[in-house]
């Protein structure tokens, strides 16, 4: 009797790969690259295929022409299909399945002025992806494209990380003593 | 004009699909993995962990064999692959405001680069990471990803062109 494969080591395995984040990140870049050759007929910009504040971005303005009539600025792969973009909505629906399943889903809030400081966070991040053209997600597709500025942009932010961190743990030494 | 596997009829309707299947899968594996690249610069520097870097590493690793994979099968989706060897190596892919000097691309690139992780880190996440846990039920990341969502009709009616009329006074212009 040829012995069957072990079910449970499997399974053990695939959730394992599943919770690594290099699993995701190899995924991600495949299968950016999958949609580029699948999708660029429609047009749009070259590493195109996965961005959070870019496809933010042709969300919320794809729909609003769509709605209001009025032409904001977006990409011409959103600007030529019949709806924008979408990954950004898979990723809030992927992500709230994913907690509601593992039971990680927990409201958690917090007082107003901490609302107002992620909301103003918020809104310079974006100007400042927009600015540069693309989130951290884009600029290392663009920098797997051969784009030079991208790996200028993986470079500061590095060391913008390295500041943000020693800020922080300032900040900490001063509430310890 | 690249062209894809799809042809052009039928990819402006395959776009919104592809890409919504696309991101359930990515967001349901960034809530298991809790994947962050800001996240893993920050563990790199503070404690020397290197599982969530790797998780960024491997994207960049990824997609230059990814893109240079689909190269090989789509030459004609690829155009510019790969971009430094075909293209002026200085100047970036399409995406950013346009019409401007490579100098002026390098600086777009640098300062917001700098203080998007400063900011990021500050406030505990890039923004894939910021919209999980909104999903997650944070509100204060609710919040992020609204400011996002503000931000780029802003974006579009107003800074946009503020940059360009910048950079151009600075003789940065093409």
């Amino acid at each position: 009797m040829a012995a069957a494969p072990d079910p449970t080591s499997l399974k053990d395995l695939l959730s394992r790969c599943s919770r690594h984040p290099a699993f995701l990140g190899a995924l991600i870049g495949i299968l950016a690259a999958f949609s580029q050759s699948l999708l660029i007929s429609a047009g749009g910009p070259e590493a195109y295929g996965f961005c959070v504040a870019c496809h933010t971005r042709d969300l919320v303005n794809g729909m609003t022409n769509i709605i209001t009539g009025a032409s904001l600025a977006l990409a011409p792969i959103s600007k030529n299909a019949i709806l924008p973009v979408m990954s950004v909505v898979g990723v809030i629906i992927g992500a709230f399945l994913s907690a509601k399943v593992h039971k990680e889903h927990k409201i958690k809030k917090t007082d107003y002025q901490e609302y107002l400081i992620y909301f103003i966070g918020g809104f310079v991040v974006l100007q400042l992806a927009m600015v540069f053209g693309g989130c951290p997600y884009r600029a290392a597709l663009r920098t797997g494209y051969g784009d030079i500025t991208a790996l200028l942009f993986i470079i500061m932010m590095g060391l913008g990380v390295i500041a943000g961190t020693l800020l922080m743990l300032r900040k900490a030494e001063k509430e310890m003593n | 004009m690249a062209t894809g596997i799809l042809s052009k009829e039928v990819a402006i309707y395959a776009v919104p699909l592809v890409t919504l299947l696309l991101g359930i899968l990515i967001g349901y594996l960034a809530q298991r993995s809790g994947y962050c690249s800001i996240g893993g610069f920050r563990d790199y520097v503070l404690f020397r962990h290197t599982r969530l870097l790797s998780g960024y590493v491997t994207l960049i690793v990824a997609s230059f064999f990814g893109y240079l994979l689909f190269w090989f099968v789509t030459p004609a989706a690829m155009e510019h692959f790969f971009w430094a060897l075909t293209s002026n190596p200085l100047m970036p892919v399409p995406g950013a405001p346009a019409g401007l000097s490579p100098a002026a691309y390098l600086i777009l690139a640098a300062i917001p680069g700098f203080l998007i992780g400063l900011i990021c880190v500050l406030l505990g996440g890039c923004p894939i990471r910021q919209t999980v846990m909104a999903s997650e039920g944070s509100y204060k990341a609710a919040f992020f990803f609204i400011g996002m969502c503000v931000g780029s009709v802003i974006f579009a009616t107003f800074v946009s062109g503020w940059v360009v009329v910048l950079m151009r006074a600075f003789g940065l212009g093409v």
